[in-house]
């Protein structure tokens, strides 16, 4: 009980002392908050938009197969389906034609997916995604379904009609049978799925060919064999594993892109500045504070606890402002700070409900990477001008 | 009069109530993405899509799962990586 008394007292001195020196605190509690909120914003972002990734695309297509040709992907031949019968485990093999349709009027790039969705796993629910209208039959032409941006730009036109450019500039049109629900925007926003037909029809693809192959194995323990063979079987293509689609999503938001090192290198130079401005030494006034708390009779113990105490106010405040600030950036704003980066020139975006996982793991990252390089850059100075005799510190003074 | 320390616990505990709020909040709103898990999970089997749509700007950012690993480069000679989402993602593992 008499420990807690003299703690809460050296508490109240403490938090005198900061409150005395508060412009200089104030700031350094600023940059200090700045600084977790930059880094936790960032890795609440990443985290959310990689744990959604792991979530959703464990459903995307077992293997997918496409033609390479001078370093490029390029369309590949249905006859290569029928090569692969050969390989004993594939259950079922779905040809694709997908690309980009650049809007000129609104700058937007849409997604067109041409497939036969009765083939596929799941294509007799697709109805069950949209938000209005049906899914149109397999194979029949001259209806899309439309994802929520798309959606909105035909409306904004005033049209029925979806209305696309072919190469040599002629004019398809297609009846809107349906739109995708809020719920997929993450994955369809830009997303216009018609007939494989009509996709060859606006690409202007030879009915001989596709853009890639779906292949679906009977074993799904077997893909990475299935995918070894074909890339065996078929020199000339690139083989894509559902693994490594979700292996590419563990990486691919992290701290080794560009503005993801930025972010890093920003927060540890503003690191090293605190805590080299700590550890270059005491100023004068606190060394004759402590030397005149030595002389009125304080312990070292004390003078540290003291010190220790300011710290960890300073830099476990900044922590917690810090990552709660960064919770509300993300989560209730959409992390708008981050959003010119991540979209980029995107005329289409999904509206990022990212919802974090607080994960603890990462806040005890985050807190050992600030708050204690900061309360080790603080105490140590304060120990070394303690030991020294109280005297000779007045006197140096 | 209120001691410092006081007031250190009366802003703790404010920070905490709202720290403690935002947590609530954040599994409210996870509950709410999971009841909608089974429709995201049939747009990615029946249509067999590859990729998250977060930018639209360039293909490589659009399809980063299925995009040539040179992409941002190959379209023409001198094509440097001019899209700034481009500097949001890292580079895909080669396979």
């Amino acid at each position: 009980m008499r420990t807690l008394a003299r703690q809460i007292n050296i508490l109240d001195y403490a938090l005198s002392s900061l409150w005395r020196r508060r412009l200089k605190n104030a700031s350094v509690l600023v940059v200090f908050t700045a600084v977790i909120f930059l880094v936790a914003s960032f890795q609440m972002v990443t985290d959310a938009l990689t744990g959604t990734a792991q979530e959703v695309l464990v459903n995307a297509p077992q293997i997918t197969l496409q033609r390479m040709s001078a370093g490029r992907q390029v369309n590949i031949p249905l006859a290569y389906a029928g090569k692969l019968g050969a390989i004993y485990g594939i259950s079922n093999i779905v040809p694709r034609v997908w690309g980009y349709y650049f809007d000129e009027l609104t700058g937007a790039n849409l997604t067109i997916m041409g497939l036969d969705t009765s083939r596929m796993p799941m294509g007799d629910q697709l109805r069950l995604t949209l938000a209005e209208g049906t899914f149109p039959a397999a194979g029949s032409r001259g209806s899309v379904v439309l994802g929520q941006a798309v959606r909105d730009m035909v409306r904004a036109r005033g049209s029925q009609l979806l209305s696309l450019f072919r190469n040599d500039l002629s004019m398809a049109s297609y009846q809107v049978a349906g739109v995708f629900s809020r719920a997929t925007d993450i994955l369809t926003r830009d997303l216009v799925v018609m007939s494989i037909a009509d996709a060859r029809d606006l690409f202007r693809i030879p009915p001989g060919q596709a853009t890639d192959l779906c292949i679906y194995v009977a074993n799904p323990t077997e893909i990475g064999t299935i995918a070894r063979k074909i890339a065996d079987l078929l020199p000339d293509t690139r083989v894509v594993t559902r693994p490594q689609i979700l292996k590419t999503y563990r990486v691919v938001f992290g701290w080794r892109s560009g503005f993801g090192s930025i972010c890093l290198l920003t927060a540890l130079t503003a690191f090293v500045i605190l805590a080299w401005d700590k550890a270059s030494g005491l100023s004068l006034e606190e060394k004759r504070e402590i030397a005149i708390l030595k002389v009125l009779g304080w312990q070292t113990a004390d003078i540290l606890a003291v010190r220790f105490w300011e710290s960890l106010l300073v830099s476990g405040l900044a922590f917690l402002l810090g990552v709660t600030l960064a919770y509300v950036h993300v989560v209730f704003l959409d992390g708008v700070l981050f959003r010119p980066v991540m979209v980029g020139w995107s005329v289409i975006f999904p509206p990022f409900h990212l919802a974090p996982a607080m994960n603890a793991q990462v806040f005890f990252l985050i807190f050992c990477l600030s708050v204690l390089p900061y309360l080790a850059a603080t105490v140590i100075p304060a120990w070394h001008t303690a030991t020294v005799r109280a005297d000779s510190a007045l006197s140096g003074a | 009069m209120m001691r410092p320390a006081h007031i250190l616990l009366l802003v703790l505990i404010v920070l905490l109530a709202a720290d403690g709020f935002l947590l609530l909040s954040s599994a409210h709103r996870r509950a709410r993405w999971r009841e909608q898990d089974r429709l995201r999970a049939i747009a990615v089997s029946g249509l067999g899509l590859t990729d998250l749509c977060v930018a639209t700007e360039a293909r490589y950012t659009r399809h980063p799962a299925v995009t040539d690993l040179v992409a941002p480069f190959m379209d023409h000679p001198g094509a440097m990586d001019h899209f700034p989402s481009g500097s949001f993602w890292a580079p895909p593992p080669r396979p």
